[in-house]
């Protein structure tokens, strides 16, 4: 399978909405797995989903998805699952005739689109008498549920999915993360936006973060973050003497902040120079005087790379 | 970093033939026109006429039961004037039906922004409008040229004398002027209700495109002293078609006398106007920011 078979791919793709800009010069590769678009609201998400599943033309620039143009309607559409945001519906139909329309829109037999319905629906776990009331008696869970059912049901080799964990309980949304981790896991392409940053952190196997429509930063969480060189990392020590290592780091001069952790068994450090730390970090556990029992990052995950390169505002820093 | 397996299969199974997708969003919106039962009180009252003609063709074609009731006149002659009448009566309920469907096909999807899930499957927005033209198309023809070629059997069964062969040309000019009707008319509902998102606007606005320009077709033809401002006048333009297609008299209906080109003109303009305003309308386009 040559590389552009199994990729998302766009290349310096601008999208305008008559003189409004939707997203501007983007140039982006995402393999199977779990991407996930962070960005403020209006920042040209939804129009790099739209995009990616063939709904809007792009103005300048080219996009292929598995190596399929949208231009390429039938064949696109079969391998492309898409759950949108909004909260919207054919009226009228149970939530097993919404699948299975939405299957037979795809050109599955009765008999198919019957069998793939009923497989979608125990996948997103919605019980069959729920299945079988009207969509308009749903609650807001229950209609996200049947919208990602309808998008996994085809079978689609990249499923994208416009804020999927909006509405959903807690239980709920673990299921879900738990489900796209599956499938990314496939080896599907799964490519989501979403707000809950600190949940989708976890499953996430890369990031891509665009602000007023442009490409601020993507890749991997841990990458992106080592590429912030300009925002001190912060790190948790847990230790025994945590008084000590924090005079000890304050020796050296790319350390700017420590503070102690609230339980007293551990410090958060800040520092410039990440490399020099550890360097530091592993003479100090060496010397002995401090028994350090873990270090972890702290602020590297995507609502932390999110505040950094566009920040509580919006725009980016 | 994950592990991928790459051992997810998408579906690989036979699908049915492109042209077959649209019937699927026909059937929803059949659906959802029925589902209200305001819809089918609508429709009931439509064919409410219908059954009145049938009354009028059964003491027509009794001579017992046309003595008794109207003697030696000749009101009850089942003619292509009485067919005409039928028609016209037929394809105004059809405006009615038309504008209380053809925004719950349409402005119901658009306000609650289901194109995008419909349109991200293998339909086109051509796809998308044909099978909503279908689902009003279906619904107009039950109260227009369904019931119409009903009568015209049961007038071919019922006449005492031998009726059908001399009168083949009604029933060919009845579904003729019915489809131009419901072609135009579902065209019309369609382009209104994607233009307004709220539907019972939509619906107001379809009597609106029907009837303003008539009104402003009149008042010009009446400034200028044309006719030709008629050709705005829907109701005019159908009925001289409708009695061109039947083959009535034009005893009752003045000097209007519209070239059949200029209506065909009219109407096929009407109908690429239409067309234009889908195309601009129907968009998958979630979000524009402004």
């Amino acid at each position: 399978m040559n590389a552009a078979a199994d990729t998302v791919r766009f290349e310096n793709v601008s999208k305008f909405y008559g003189e409004v800009l939707g997203v501007n010069r983007i140039t982006l590769t995402l393999s199977p797995g779990i991407t996930t678009l962070v960005g403020p609201n209006g920042s040209g998400k939804t129009t790099l989903m739209n995009l990616m599943t063939g709904l809007v033309q792009p103005s300048r620039g080219t996009i292929s998805v598995l190596g399929l143009e949208p231009s390429n309607a039938t064949e696109f559409f079969c391998n492309v699952g898409y759950c949108a945001q909004f909260d919207s519906f054919p009226r009228g139909l149970t939530g097993f005739q919404f699948v299975l329309d939405s299957l037979m829109l795809f050109g599955m037999s009765d008999e198919d689109a019957h069998g793939l319905a009923v497989e979608a629906l125990e996948r997103v776990q919605l019980d069959a008498a729920a299945a079988h009331r009207n969509i308009a008696g749903y609650s807001k869970g229950m209609r996200q549920k049947i919208r990602l059912a309808q998008a996994i049901a085809h079978h689609p080799r990249v499923l994208v999915l416009d804020e999927p964990l909006n509405g959903l309980d807690p239980m709920a949304r673990a299921e879900s993360l738990a489900l796209f981790q599956e499938l990314g896991r496939q080896g599907m392409h799964v490519v989501i936006s979403s707000h809950i940053l600190d949940e989708v952190d976890r499953v996430s196997d890369r990031v891509v973060l665009i602000t007023g429509g442009y490409l601020i930063a993507q890749g991997n969480i841990h990458d992106v973050r080592q590429e912030v060189r300009d925002k001190p990392m912060q790190l948790l020590i847990r230790c025994d003497k945590p008084d000590l290592l924090a005079s000890k780091m304050f020796a050296v001069n790319h350390c700017v902040e420590a503070r102690l952790h609230a339980d007293g068994g551990g410090i958060f450090l800040r520092t410039g120079d990440v490399d020099q730390f550890y360097r530091v970090l592993n003479e100090i556990a060496i010397e002995g005087a401090v028994k350090i029992e873990a270090v972890a990052p702290f602020d590297d995950n995507a609502n932390a790379i999110y505040q950094y390169l566009i920040g509580s505002d919006g725009s980016a820093l | 970093m994950s592990v991928f397996q790459h051992d997810y299969r998408p579906y690989e199974g036979p699908t049915t033939v492109l042209w077959k997708r649209p019937l699927v969003l026909a059937r929803y919106g059949l659906a959802e026109a029925w589902g209200s039962k305001i819809t089918v009180g609508l429709a009931v009252l439509a064919l409410l006429p219908c059954v009145v003609d049938l009354v009028l063709m059964y003491l027509a074609d009794n001579p017992v039961a046309k003595m008794l009731v109207v003697g030696g006149s000749k009101v009850l002659e089942i003619n292509e004037r009485f067919f005409l009448g039928v028609l016209e009566t037929q394809c105004w309920f059809a405006l009615v039906l038309a504008a209380w469907i053809a925004p719950r096909l349409v402005s119901f999807d658009l306000g609650d922004n289901a194109l995008p899930i419909l349109l991200s499957h293998p339909v086109s927005r051509f796809g998308y409008v044909l099978g909503k033209f279908i689902a009003l198309a279906v619904s107009l023809s039950y109260v227009t040229w369904v019931p119409l070629l009903i009568l015209f059997v049961y007038q071919c069964y019922a006449s005492p004398v031998p009726w059908a062969i001399g009168h083949l040309g009604i029933a060919v000019g009845l579904f003729a002027g019915a489809s131009v009707w419901i072609i135009v008319l579902s065209l019309i509902g369609l382009a209104v209700s994607s233009w307004v998102k709220w539907r019972v606007i939509a619906t107001g606005a379809m009597f609106a495109v029907v009837f303003v320009p008539a009104g402003v077709g009149g008042i010009a033809s009446a400034i200028l002293r044309t006719k030709w401002g008629l050709l705005l006048n829907i109701p005019v333009v159908m009925s001289e078609l409708w009695q061109r297609l039947v083959g009535a008299p034009d005893i009752f209906r003045g000097k209007v006398d519209l070239p059949t080109p200029a209506i065909a003109g009219v109407l096929i303009a009407a109908s690429l106007l239409c067309v234009a305003v889908l195309n601009a309308r129907i968009r998958a386009r979630e979000v524009v920011r402004g």
